[in-house]
């Protein structure tokens, strides 16, 4: 697969690289730092990820809100046995803070790396801050592919010693606009020196596999590794709001109309006649539902053709991936 | 051209506070065509600080004049009397204007009525939109003559992020995508392989990142006057 | 009219073909309306601008009609 091993045969030697490397179907999930700095927060999701999952995504300032830093959560996630993805944002970064920053994330174990654009910043709870986006995700993930395999900074200037070497990922939104550039510039990440990549939610197992056929035809899944995302609907109002309001998101009707089914029961009441009980009650039976329907979503990803894993998003719903990795027949995780 | 568009006139009259007498010195250049500074708005503002300060009980004297161009010193000769008889000059000219008259008037407190807001064109009656960031090296060749440094929102090189939705930013449904422009335009064009080289990281030198930029063209300099 | 009233100063602002030419008609008739009405003659009323109106109201008045 990607670029020329190093070695002991691998680019970076995390645990990601070697799970797909052996041909398992790789599990990983989704760490959403706090707004504080507690420390404990992180410990507590990462024993609800351990042993789930083969690695763990940690967001860099996700929807441009301020909280505690991927690299500072990811040194946690690391004493605690569990494997960080290291996620990091064009947004809030020049070359020369995402260069220094990588050496330090490697220096402190962390061996995987998501490259992308984030979030402007316009969305999150500093809009009047000024954006850096130096770089775009492309070119960040060409810059951290040839600090590890050529030894030189972004300006082409040599160092020694130890380079950091990382398993180098990138997202992909199949969905967003322009639907038929997209796999094309999926090869622009490949070519710059992506081995992995996490797409978006998908939820329209359709689409996705047209989507792969493309991908497939470009001879992009035999250079790259898919993780397809995937994360469990906590309501049908929550999914209706993201197939409005998230770009590329599409949710078919009939799984929003899934989960509105199983909230029947308590239909038609307004929400002073719903007791306490009532919305517990109701509220488990959709979790209930979009756990189920995740699970049949990854058993429908796994057929298709050049998918190599899942990325499960249960953002702030860490407790969701232990059933759906199990649902899914996922476990145990391999041992590499 | 310039883009400006007026302060709010409580705003010029906190700038204007201390005056008894003002200046307010219009451009005939890109702020007139764009309606923020030219003569008519100069008249305008000048007519509004009177009623509005007489009616504050503090009535200031305001005048008002218009150069052709108020980035260049040879035409601010003209006007250097009535500066110099006025408390405040009020610009209605770009912050070069601004400036240009601080460098050319060196007793002379200049302050801006207006925001200069971007580089751009009008697309429609009343609509100004930005079409350059000036960044000092030019990739419209390799975009199709649409510009991601001014129009996207994250001046990607390597775009569309996957914020693109029907053909708007994921800022704003207000904001073209411009990479869904470019693609459009060069898949209309039949140049879509332009799209699959990746583009470098930009050399951000030649833009403001470098520090203030200069030019000196030693063909059109004037030679050193001997000692 | 009580002497004490106030009586605003109305800058009329006409236009040729209707307006103006109304007072005009009204003047023919030997209508009568108050002093304190200036009218101003327009091409149209399209011609109108902000300065003139502000100007109306720095000179002294208070009030503008604009008639087209």
């Amino acid at each position: 697969m990607p670029p020329e091993p190093n070695g002991n045969g691998y680019l970076s030697g995390s645990n990601l690289e070697k799970v797909l490397k052996h041909g398992h179907f790789a599990v990983t999930g989704e760490l959403g730092p706090p707004q504080n700095a507690d420390g404990e927060v992180i410990r507590k999701k990462a024993k609800l990820l351990k042993g789930n999952c083969d690695a763990v995504n940690l967001t860099d300032n996700q929807t441009a809100i301020v909280r505690m830093s991927s690299i500072g959560a990811g040194a946690i996630v690391v004493q605690e046995g569990l494997e960080p993805i290291i996620q990091m944002t064009c947004r809030d970064r020049n070359r020369l803070a995402m260069q220094s920053d990588l050496l330090g994330a490697y220096a402190l174990g962390m061996r995987n790396l998501l490259c992308l654009s984030g979030d402007h910043q316009t969305f999150g709870n500093h809009p009047t801050a000024k954006n850096v986006f130096d770089l775009d995700s492309i070119q960040m993930v060409q810059m951290v592919s040839l600090m590890r395999d050529t030894k030189v900074f972004q300006c082409g200037e040599a160092f020694k010693g130890q380079e950091p070497r990382f398993f180098v990922g990138a997202a992909e939104s199949p969905f967003a606009n322009p639907i038929e550039f997209r796999p094309l510039r999926l090869g622009k990440k490949v070519k710059a020196g992506a081995s992995f990549i996490q797409t978006q939610l998908i939820y329209d197992i359709e689409a996705f596999k047209t989507f792969m056929t493309k991908v497939r035809e470009l001879g992009l899944s035999e250079k790259v590794y898919i993780l397809a995302g995937v994360g469990p609907l906590k309501s049908p109002t929550m999914a209706r709001y993201m197939k409005d309001n998230v770009p590329g998101l599409w949710i078919p009707d009939q799984l929003i109309e899934r989960m509105a089914a199983v909230g029947a029961p308590w239909a038609g009441k307004s929400k002073d006649e719903l007791t306490k009980e009532d919305k517990k009650a109701r509220s488990a039976a959709w979790q209930t539902e979009g756990i189920k329907i995740c699970i049949e979503l990854i058993q429908q990803i796994r057929e298709i053709e050049g998918v190599a894993g899942v990325h499960i998003m249960a953002i702030e719903w860490e407790e969701a991936v232990k059933p759906i990795v199990e649902g899914a027949g996922l476990l145990p995780r391999p041992i590499v | 051209m310039i883009i400006a568009e007026q302060k709010p006139l409580a705003e010029v009259k906190a700038l204007v506070a201390d005056a008894q007498k003002v200046l307010v010195v219009g451009c005939g250049t890109c702020v007139t065509v764009c309606f923020a500074g030219g003569a008519r708005e100069a008249a305008i503002m000048a007519a509004s600080l009177r009623m509005a300060t007489q009616l504050d009980g503090n009535g200031k004297e305001v005048a008002e004049v218009v150069v052709q161009r108020q980035c260049e010193w040879e035409y601010l000769d003209e006007i250097a009397q009535q500066v110099g008889e006025v408390d405040v000059v009020l610009s209605l000219g770009c912050g070069i204007g601004v400036q240009a008259m601080v460098e050319h008037f060196s007793n002379a407190w200049v302050v801006p009525g207006l925001n200069t807001s971007f580089l751009g064109l009008p697309t429609e009656q009343g609509v100004w939109a930005e079409r350059c960031a000036a960044c000092g090296d030019c990739i419209l060749g390799l975009t199709g003559g649409i510009c991601p440094i001014a129009r996207c929102s994250k001046s990607l090189l390597n775009g569309p992020c996957g914020g693109s939705e029907n053909g708007h930013c994921e800022i704003n449904a207000e904001v073209p995508c411009a990479w869904q422009l470019i693609y459009d335009r060069l898949s209309s064009l039949g140049k879509l392989d332009r799209l699959l080289e990746i583009q470098p990281p930009k050399n951000w030198r030649t833009a403001r990142d470098g520090g203030p930029r200069k030019i000196v063209r030693p063909d059109l300099r004037l030679p050193a006057e001997e000692e | 009219m009580n002497d004490n009233e106030f009586e605003p100063n109305i800058i009329a602002f006409c236009c040729h073909y209707c307006a103006y030419a109304a007072a005009d008609l009204a003047g023919s008739l030997r209508l009568e309306y108050p002093t304190a009405v200036k009218v101003v003659e327009l091409p149209c009323t399209g011609k109108l601008d902000v300065l003139y109106v502000l100007r109306a109201f720095e000179n002294g008045a208070d009030g503008v009609l604009v008639a087209g």
